[in-house]
């Protein structure tokens, strides 16, 4: 079985730039983690890290209970010695390999009988749907099936852990919400904990079991995917895992799990968090969670702003608007018809409208 | 995948290379590179300071860096730059020109005229000179020719001259601009010209107006690979120089070793001062191809505009039509009908025909020696010179440990060293070593001398090959020796290949680096046939030199045609 992976302390440092700033985390068997950011968060390094393909300063790595990397320790084991499974962002197919050495690549390396290779490599090979494409070259492969075999080429000698690096941005939308599929379902059935690394929010959210979001060497939050787009700590936070808007309020009065205040077009709000003191904050909904309505005149209330519709965009199963509401702009999605120009009530739950930690109050 | 199956461990093998093995590999191979290549400039250093040879009772003297200001040694210097100068000027021009032709106008034969500038690159230079000697001198060819033809007894043509060397030098360099500036013109941004006609300039305002602005740093870096190239030539000197009293750098060198007594502490100074000049005029050249500031290179694709030449378009045929006469057909013609006749006469249908060259050739201990030597130095030390150079290449551009930059600059020494320098050094360095007067100080000296050929080729293909190749080998569980040998090395094989071809092509043909440090036993091909020309066996020379234009252009043919198949 094993005890998946654990970082602590790790440092990374390039000239006097630090790349991973004191990342510490966890990852149980089995467990899916991505770790989600901007470019340049450390995102990558910290896979390469685990992977052995970069020395950290500081710090201390298990995989499966065994170190590989203690700086105390002066301890340091090569990438080849690890036993991850690494899929990179580019494939790093070998292009004077067939699709079957390819894969094979990591028994032959391991001294495996020709049998054991046979079943193994074979066994890779359909469980990415390319058992025929055994004798292909790699260099007639697309895109999408190169990164097949790629996935096949990280499984077939059963590492203690699987690492992504992007896999899936350099395939076109269709194939990467496909394999988006396939990836979490070998990764169940491998029961492996696995680390994948990517920019996009939609493959965070529907891949992992717990996102680390990361930025600028440091993990913000960590969580399960509901967690992070429901609460997020901050408007950092709040902005990468998806579409959110943003409210500055002047608060006045603090309850015991709400606050309420007044938002710059006058209207009423309360909004769920926690503050020491009165003053402004920020406040944020998300687009989905705005609910829109025509003008009738007699709405009122808390959480129902007024406003304008500026814009609208017509999604196929929803609209999206952008609202003018005083000096801010709402984004909402809502299957409501409002025509462009038309006056909207905005209004939304208090539960949907969460406070972040300001700039001043972190 | 249960646990009942696995009948074999999948753990990633215990054993393996560990960062020591690299680290020693790395070591060798800097110390293996230091000594070919600082050996030699430090025994030239020390030899300038020298009042006699290695193994004379010498002492300490500042009179060798004097003597560089002499008159006589002023004078080559001045002869030498006044040759270089005007010799990298024609060459770039004319090599420019043809690129020109071939790469942005409707020039009909383009891919003829590349062929045979490839021909002329191949062709080698001190066999070119021979050529000429035969057609230009005096008593040669074409004086003969205008003689009994014409009537005109005045023998004009005198290739023993300061513009003999010019005419001969930038035939052999011309293709050499050739190359340098069809990168550069091939991949232009389009529409920087075609904003040019549409704003109403017509063709030739567009190239003067345009285009030329546009390669002045390809132009310079041609004008100064070409300066280097004419400096460092030895054979051409040597051979239509030193009849004429016309020396240069290069063939003063020699003479000052070949004399008697040698001056071989002035030979060093001389040579230290010729590579400062060429190593310089290297660096600068290097700094140039950087600034490339001209938005040259485009993704975009779209076809240049290919200019209508009209009228002029049979012209410039006629004249590339000229150069590839001139550079290697009727040279090869004067060679193959030297080499087919007892006694040298200039008219053909006076001459007596006969096989005797060729069977001298086949005949003499001497000579058959001679052409296993070169197969061997050329041969074996094409291997150890690939080999070294795509340890050096992955050093630096792969492994780098502490210490590869320092590596890297070594390994790009010899670009700015002139080959005779270089034997010079090994020449100096013999006192040291035991090797003088075997094949190894030729392999030494050779290896020394192309190692950047071998380095930048197979560098150019490391750098192309996507680093995750290698880093999924080793995440897949193979250690760094054995992921160099499963994965780089088939992927490198197209560069070595080539690399290889190049190299045993360089070494067969070179005759600088050799001139100062063959002896008898290990005389080369280039050697064999310069001396039979020297003591007038015209027949033999050419004779020889055919079998060795022979052996170099099948090569050459072989080397583009291979397969290169991954």
């Amino acid at each position: 079985m094993g005890t998946g992976i654990t970082i602590k302390g790790l440092v990374k440092r390039f000239g006097d730039k630090t790349i991973i700033d004191h990342v510490s985390f966890d990852i149980a068997v089995g467990e899916l983690v991505c770790l989600l950011g901007p470019s340049g968060c450390g995102k990558t390094t910290t896979l390469r890290c685990i992977a052995g393909l970069e020395a950290p300063e500081e710090g201390r790595i298990e995989i499966n209970g065994q170190p590989v990397f203690d700086s105390e320790a002066k301890l340091t084991v090569e990438p080849y010695r690890r036993n991850a499974g690494m899929v990179f962002q580019s494939y790093a197919i070998w292009p004077h390999l067939s699709v079957f050495e390819n894969v094979a690549f990591p028994l032959r390396v391991r001294r495996a009988p020709n049998a054991e290779v046979e079943t193994r490599t074979m066994r890779a090979l359909a469980m990415v749907g390319l058992a025929d494409f055994r004798t292909r070259s790699a260099q007639q492969l697309s895109g999408g099936q190169q990164q097949r075999v790629a996935v096949a080429r990280a499984i077939v000698y059963e590492p203690d852990v699987l690492l992504f690096d992007e896999p899936l941005s350099n395939l076109d939308a269709r194939l990467r919400d496909a394999t988006r599929a396939e990836i979490r379902r070998l990764q169940r059935e491998l029961n492996v904990a696995a680390v994948y690394v990517t920019h996009d929010q939609a493959e965070a959210l529907s891949l992992a079991d717990r996102i680390l979001v990361m930025s600028e060497g440091r993990i913000h939050q960590a969580g399960t995917p509901q967690e992070i787009y429901a609460a997020p700590r901050d408007a950092f936070v709040a902005d990468v895992v998806g579409a959110t808007n943003f409210l500055d309020i002047a608060v006045h009065t603090i309850g015991d799990t709400t606050v309420q205040g007044v938002a710059p077009d006058g209207a009423l709000v309360r909004a769920t968090g926690h503050m020491t003191a009165p003053g402004p904050a920020r406040v944020m909904v998300r687009p989905d969670r705005l609910r829109i309505a025509a003008d009738s005149g007699d709405q009122g209330g808390e959480n129902c702003m007024y406003g304008t519709v500026r814009q609208r965009l017509f999604l196929g199963g929803h609209y999206e608007y952008a609202v003018t509401v005083g000096p801010t702009t709402l984004r909402a999605f809502s299957p409501v018809e409002v025509a462009e120009g038309g006056r909207v009530a905005v209004s939304f739950a208090a539960s949907d409208c969460i406070v972040l930690e300001t700039k001043d109050a972190s | 995948m249960s646990a009942s199956d696995t009948a074999v461990d999948l753990r990633p093998p215990a054993r393996g290379s560990s960062a020591t093995a690299i680290r020693a590999i790395f070591i060798a191979t800097f110390t293996i590179t230091a000594f070919l290549i600082v050996t030699p400039l430090a025994a030239l250093l020390y030899g300038s300071f020298r009042t006699g040879g290695p193994g004379t009772n010498a002492t300490y003297t500042l009179s060798n860096w004097q003597g560089l200001l002499e008159p006589s040694i002023l004078d080559t210097l001045l002869t030498t730059l006044f040759i270089s100068v005007a010799t990298s000027l024609f060459s770039s021009a004319f090599g420019g020109a043809m690129a020109w032709l071939t790469y942005r106008t409707d020039f009909r034969f383009k891919r003829a005229l590349v062929a045979a500038i490839g021909l002329s690159f191949f062709f080698p230079g001190f066999i070119l000179a021979m050529a000429w000697v035969i057609l230009g001198s005096p008593g040669g060819v074409l004086n003969g020719f205008l003689s009994g033809v014409l009537g005109i007894d005045s023998e004009p043509f005198d290739i023993y001259s300061v513009g003999g060397i010019i005419w001969i030098q930038v035939l052999h360099i011309t293709p050499f601009a050739f190359f340098t500036l069809r990168g550069p013109l091939s991949s232009m941004d389009a529409s920087l010209e075609e904003a040019a006609y549409a704003s109403g300039a017509n063709p030739w305002q567009v190239a003067r107006r345009v285009t030329m602005p546009l390669m002045i740093f390809p132009l310079m870096s041609s004008l100064l690979l070409c300066f280097v190239l004419s400096v460092e030539q030895f054979a051409v000197p040597a051979m239509v120089g030193i009849p004429g009293h016309v020396n240069t750098l290069a063939t003063e060198l020699y003479l000052l070793i070949s004399f008697s007594p040698p001056n071989t502490g002035l030979a060093a100074a001389v040579g230290l001062a010729m590579s400062a000049v060429t190593g310089l005029s290297i660096f600068v050249q290097r700094r140039v191809v950087h600034r490339r500031n001209a938005p040259t290179v485009t993704g975009k694709g779209y076809r240049l505009h290919m200019l209508q030449l009209g009228r002029s378009r049979g012209l410039a045929e006629v004249l590339c039509l000229l150069y590839a006469l001139l550079s290697f057909i009727i040279p090869s013609i004067a060679l193959l009908y030297t080499s087919a006749i007892k006694f040298f006469v200039a008219n053909p249908f006076e001459a007596a025909w006969t096989w005797r060259n060729y069977n001298q050739i086949w005949e003499s201990p001497g000579t058959i020696r001679s052409l296993v030597n070169t197969l061997i130095v050329a041969g074996g030390g094409a291997v150890l010179g690939l080999a070294l150079g795509t340890l050096i290449a992955y050093s630096t551009h792969r492994l780098k440990p502490r210490g590869f930059r320092a590596l890297d600059v070594l390994a790009s020494l010899p670009f700015g060293i002139p080959g005779i320098v270089i034997g010079l050094g090994f020449l100096w360095s013999y006192v040291w070593l035991p090797i003088y007067g075997t094949l190894w100080v030729l392999v030494f000296c050779y290896v020394a001398r192309f190692l950047p050929y071998a380095t930048e080729t197979v560098g150019a293909q490391i750098v192309q090959l996507d680093r995750a190749l290698e880093e999924a080998a080793w995440t897949s569980g193979a250690s760094r020796i054995a992921s160099f040998r499963r994965i780089m090395l088939p992927l490198l094989r197209p560069a070595l290949q080539s690399g290889y071809f190049l190299l045993f092509i360089a070494y067969f043909r070179e005759i600088a680096a050799a001139a100062l440090i063959y002896t008898s036993k290990t005389e080369v091909l280039s050697i064999s046939i310069w001396s039979f020309f020297e003591n007038a066996n015209w027949g033999v020379a050419s004779a020889l030199s055919v079998v060795t234009t022979v052996i170099t252009v099948s090569l050459m043919v072989a080397m583009t045609r291979a397969p290169l198949k991954l």
